[in-house]
C-alpha cells in the first residue's frame, strides 16, 4: 500500500465503545459518544445489551443495543414535555394509563398532579422496574410508591387489545424505538386499540424520535393517526443526548381545541397543580406546537 | 460395565475394548487425540487457538493496512470469534443470528458490517438494532429497502467480477455489473441514501489472485468516476475474500499470493478505507476432525471402513463446498484402496470412496485436516445423529503449554 495511505488499526475501532467509551451507534456516519467513568449495571443477553454507567456531564445514563435511553441530566425535558403538555391541556384528566416507561421517569411526573386519581402503568418487563428503582432512583423518585398507581406487568399490546373500552383521559406512549423493542408500540393496530380505550376528549402522546435524523417516522405516525383522529399533529422539545434536533411527540385526539388552549387557562392550570418545573411552563407548551416547516410538512404530506 | 451406567463415555471406552493399542507406538498427536477423545468423546472437531491466531497475523502480514473482518458464516463459534476479535478482527455478518453472536462475544457494533446482498427487513432491523450500520446492496430493489433507514446506515455496493477458476464462483448469484453501478449511485444520491463504498468477493478458493488484481482496478476506476460526477466520497473497499487454503497439499503461500494485491492497492485513493472479510483462511487450518471407525467390512474386493462421522456431519463441505479434505490415519502397513463411509443409512454418505489405507481396526483414528470451514457450519442432525463437539486447545497464549501441538496440516 502507498505511503500516503494511513495505517488504520482495527484495535481503534474497538476503542470506541469499551469500559472506557460508550458510543451511540444509531447512525452510521455520525454520532455521539460518552465517557465511562463506572459501569453500575449490565445485561447482555443473545438478544439485547443493557448497560448503566457514570458520565461526568450526564449522570447516570441507560443505554440499550448502542442507543441512549435516558440520562439524569436532561431527562426532565422529555418526562415533563411528554407528562404536562396532555395533562394540562386536557385540564381534568383523572385517569392517565402509562404504556412502557419502565423507568419511573413519566410515572414520577404524573403523580405530580394531585387531581389525577387513577395512574395505570404497564410495563413489559418487571425487571427494567427493578433496575431502574435500584440504578436511577432520581428518576421515579419514590413515584413507584404511590397509592394511586396500578402497576400491570404486560405487553402494552396485549393490554391495550384487551383493556376495557373509554377509561382514560390521557395515554402517554413512552416506547423505545419503533427499531428495537417497542416496534409494536408504532402500529395503526396499537394506536387503534388505545383510541378505544380513551374517553370522549381524551388524548393520547407518544415520543416519536428525532425528526431530523428520522422524518420517515413523522410520515408514518401522521398517516396512521391521522386515519383515527380528528386531530393528529406534534409537538416538540429539544432534548440534549437525543441528538439532531428537536424530538417530536405525537399528539393524537377527537378534541380539535385541546392543542391551542389560551395562555392564560394553561397559566391558572398550571398555577393550580402547583407543580415546579424546569423546562415545562405554559407558555412553552403552547409554543411547542409550532413546528419547524421540514417537519410541519412531512406531517401533512403524510395526513393528506 | 453397568448397563444402567450405559453413558456416551462409557460407550467409547468400550470401543477401546476392540483395541490392540499398547503393541503399536502412538505419536504424540495420537495420544494427545485419544486423551481427548476419552475426556469428550467421538467424534471430535479439535481447534488449535494458536494456529488460529496464526492465520490472522499471517494475513494481516500479506495484506498491511487492510482491517480484517472475519466471515463467521465459515465457523460460527463463540471460541472462533473471541479469538480472532481478539487479535483484532472485525466481524463479517450476514444475518440475524449471526448479530445475535456478535452481541454475545461483546464485540463492539462499529466493529461489525452486515454482508448479505439479499436481505428481508427484519434482518435489517435486527442488525440496525445491535448498532451495525454497513450494509451491502447490489440491486435497485434492495436500495429501495434502505429509504426508511436512510440517516442511520452507509452502504457498500456489491460488484462482481467473476473469477474463471475459484472452485466457489460466487458471483452468479450476487454482484451488479461494473457499469450498473453509476447508475446505482445515482439512484441513491436521488433517494437520500448513502453508498459508501464498493465490495466486491471473487469466490472461494481460486489459486490465483488476478481476479482480485482486476477487481481492485476496476473498483479504483468506479471510486475515481464516483469522485468526478459528484456521486460522493466511496470510502470503503471492501476486498471481499477467497484467500485460499491448502487443501491437498499444495503448498499455498498466502505472502506470495497477496503480494499482486498489495500492488494493485498502491492505486487506491488515499481517503479510501481498505478492509477484507476472510473466512475460510483464517478457521481452515485451525481445526483438525478426529472420527472413529466403528466397523468394517469387505465388499467388492475392497475394504469399507464405516466411521462415526461423515458428509451429513463435519464432512458436509465435500457436499457443500466441493472441499476435498486430505485425511490421515495414524496406523502404517501395506496400503490398499479402500472406502472411508459416513454414519447414516444414505448411500451418499461416503468421506473417501478410493482412499489408499493400510488395514485398519474397529477403534482407529481418522484424521481430517483443514476442517475449520464449512464443515461444523453446514453439519446436519440427520439420523438423530449428535454432530462432532468442538474442543479447543492451545486457548492460552504466550505461555510454556503442556498440550502437544496437532501436526501442521
Amino acid at each position: 500500500m502507498s505511503d500516503t495511505l494511513p495505517e488504520i488499526d482495527t484495535s481503534s475501532a474497538e476503542a470506541v465503545t469499551s469500559r472506557f467509551r460508550y458510543e451511540e451507534t444509531l447512525y452510521d456516519a455520525w454520532g455521539q459518544a460518552f465517557d465511562v467513568d463506572e459501569i453500575f449495571f449490565e445485561h447482555k443477553t443473545d438478544h439485547q445489551h443493557l448497560v448503566i454507567f457514570q458520565n461526568a456531564l450526564f449522570g447516570r445514563v441507560m443505554a440499550l443495543d448502542g442507543v441512549i435511553q435516558t440520562t439524569e441530566a436532561d431527562e426532565f425535558v422529555y418526562h415533563e414535555m411528554l407528562t404536562h403538555v396532555p395533562i394540562l391541556a386536557h385540564g381534568h384528566a383523572k385517569s392517565v394509563l402509562i404504556i412502557g416507561g419502565g423507568d419511573g421517569g413519566i410515572l414520577r411526573e404524573v403523580s405530580r398532579h394531585a387531581s389525577v386519581e387513577k395512574i395505570t402503568m404497564v410495563e413489559i418487563d418487571a425487571a427494567v422496574v427493578d433496575m431502574s428503582k435500584q440504578y436511577l432512583p432520581n428518576h421515579s423518585n419514590g413515584a413507584f410508591d404511590d397509592p394511586r398507581l396500578n402497576l400491570v406487568i404486560a405487553d402494552g399490546a396485549d393490554f391495550v387489545a384487551n383493556a376495557e373500552a373509554a377509561q382514560f383521559d390521557v395515554i402517554i406512549s413512552d416506547s423505545t424505538d419503533p427499531i428495537g423493542p417497542g416496534e409494536v408500540l408504532f402500529t395503526q393496530d396499537f394506536y387503534a386499540q388505545a383510541k378505544r380505550l380513551l374517553r370522549p376528549g381524551g388524548v393520547m402522546v407518544t415520543q416519536n424520535g428525532v425528526a431530523f435524523m428520522q422524518l420517515d417516522e413523522v410520515r408514518t405516525t401522521a398517516r396512521r393517526m391521522s386515519r383515527l383522529y380528528n386531530d393528529a399533529t406534534f409537538y416538540s422539545a429539544a432534548v440534549p443526548t437525543y441528538v439532531g434536533g428537536v424530538m417530536t411527540f405525537a399528539w393524537s385526539t377527537d378534541n380539535v381545541d385541546l392543542k391551542c388552549v389560551d395562555l392564560d387557562t394553561l397559566q391558572s392550570r398550571f398555577a393550580a397543580a402547583q407543580i415546579e418545573t424546569r423546562y415545562y411552563n405554559p407558555a412553552v407548551h403552547a409554543a411547542s406546537f409550532a413546528l419547524p416547516e421540514y417537519i410541519r410538512q412531512a406531517a401533512a404530506e403524510a395526513s393528506a | 460395565m453397568s448397563q444402567l451406567r450405559h453413558t456416551h463415555e462409557n460407550k467409547v471406552l468400550e470401543l477401546f475394548d476392540h483395541l490392540d493399542a499398547p503393541t503399536r507406538p502412538q505419536t504424540p498427536e495420537e495420544v494427545r487425540l485419544r486423551q481427548l477423545i476419552a475426556q469428550h468423546g467421538s467424534p471430535l472437531l479439535v481447534m488449535d487457538a494458536e494456529r488460529l491466531r496464526q492465520q490472522y497475523r499471517q494475513l494481516k502480514a500479506a495484506l498491511p493496512g487492510v482491517d480484517l473482518f472475519y466471515a463467521v458464516k465459515a465457523l460460527p463459534d463463540a471460541d472462533a470469534i473471541r479469538i480472532l476479535t481478539g487479535q483484532g478482527a472485525g466481524l463479517d455478518l450476514a444475518t440475524a443470528g449471526e448479530v445475535d453472536m456478535a452481541r454475545s462475544a461483546g464485540v463492539s457494533p462499529r466493529r461489525t458490517i452486515h454482508t448479505h446482498p439479499i436481505k428481508k427487513d427484519s434482518e435489517i432491523k435486527a442488525a440496525l438494532r445491535f448498532g451495525t450500520t454497513t450494509f451491502v446492496v447490489d440491486n435497485w430493489n434492495e436500495l429501495k429497502k434502505f429509504r426508511a433507514y436512510r440517516n442511520r446506515v452507509g452502504l457498500l455496493l456489491r460488484v462482481r467480477f467473476q473469477s474463471p477458476d475459484a472452485v466457489v464462483d460466487l458471483s452468479r448469484k450476487f454482484g451488479c455489473d461494473p457499469h450498473e453501478a453509476i447508475e446505482l449511485m445515482r439512484r441513491a444520491v436521488h433517494e437520500g441514501i448513502r453508498i459508501k463504498g464498493l465490495s466486491f468477493h471473487v469466490g472461494s478458493q481460486s489459486g490465483r489472485s488476478d481476479t482480485h488484481v482486476h477487481a481492485i482496478e476496476t473498483a479504483v476506476a468506479l471510486i475515481n468516476q464516483a469522485h468526478r460526477e459528484g456521486l460522493g466520497h466511496l470510502k470503503v473497499l471492501d476486498i471481499g475474500g477467497g484467500f485460499p487454503v491448502d487443501y491437498q497439499h499444495k503448498a499455498i503461500d498466502i505472502n506470495a499470493f497477496c503480494a499482486p494485491i498489495r500492488n494493485a492497492l498502491i492505486s487506491v485513493p488515499s481517503w479510501v478505507r481498505v478492509i477484507a472479510e476472510p473466512g475460510r483462511y483464517l478457521v481452515a487450518p485451525a481445526v483438525t476432525a478426529v472420527a472413529t471407525v466403528v466397523g468394517k467390512a469387505e465388499r467388492d474386493d475392497r475394504p469399507w471402513y464405516y466411521l462415526d462421522d461423515g458428509v451429513y456431519g463435519s464432512y458436509s463441505g465435500q457436499m457443500f463446498d466441493h472441499a476435498d479434505y486430505p485425511v490421515e490415519t495414524f496406523r502404517e502397513g501395506n496400503e490398499r484402496e479402500s472406502v472411508l463411509a459416513g454414519p447414516t443409512c444414505d448411500s451418499i454418505d461416503i468421506v473417501k470412496d478410493a482412499i489408499t489405507l493400510p488395514e485398519l481396526e474397529i477403534g482407529d483414528l481418522i484424521v481430517g485436516r483443514q476442517m475449520g470451514a464449512y464443515t461444523a457450519a453446514t453439519a446436519t442432525d440427520f439420523n438423530a445423529l449428535p454432530r462432532a463437539r468442538m474442543v479447543l486447545i492451545n486457548d492460552v497464549a504466550e505461555q510454556p503449554s503442556d498440550l502437544v501441538k496437532l501436526a501442521e496440516a
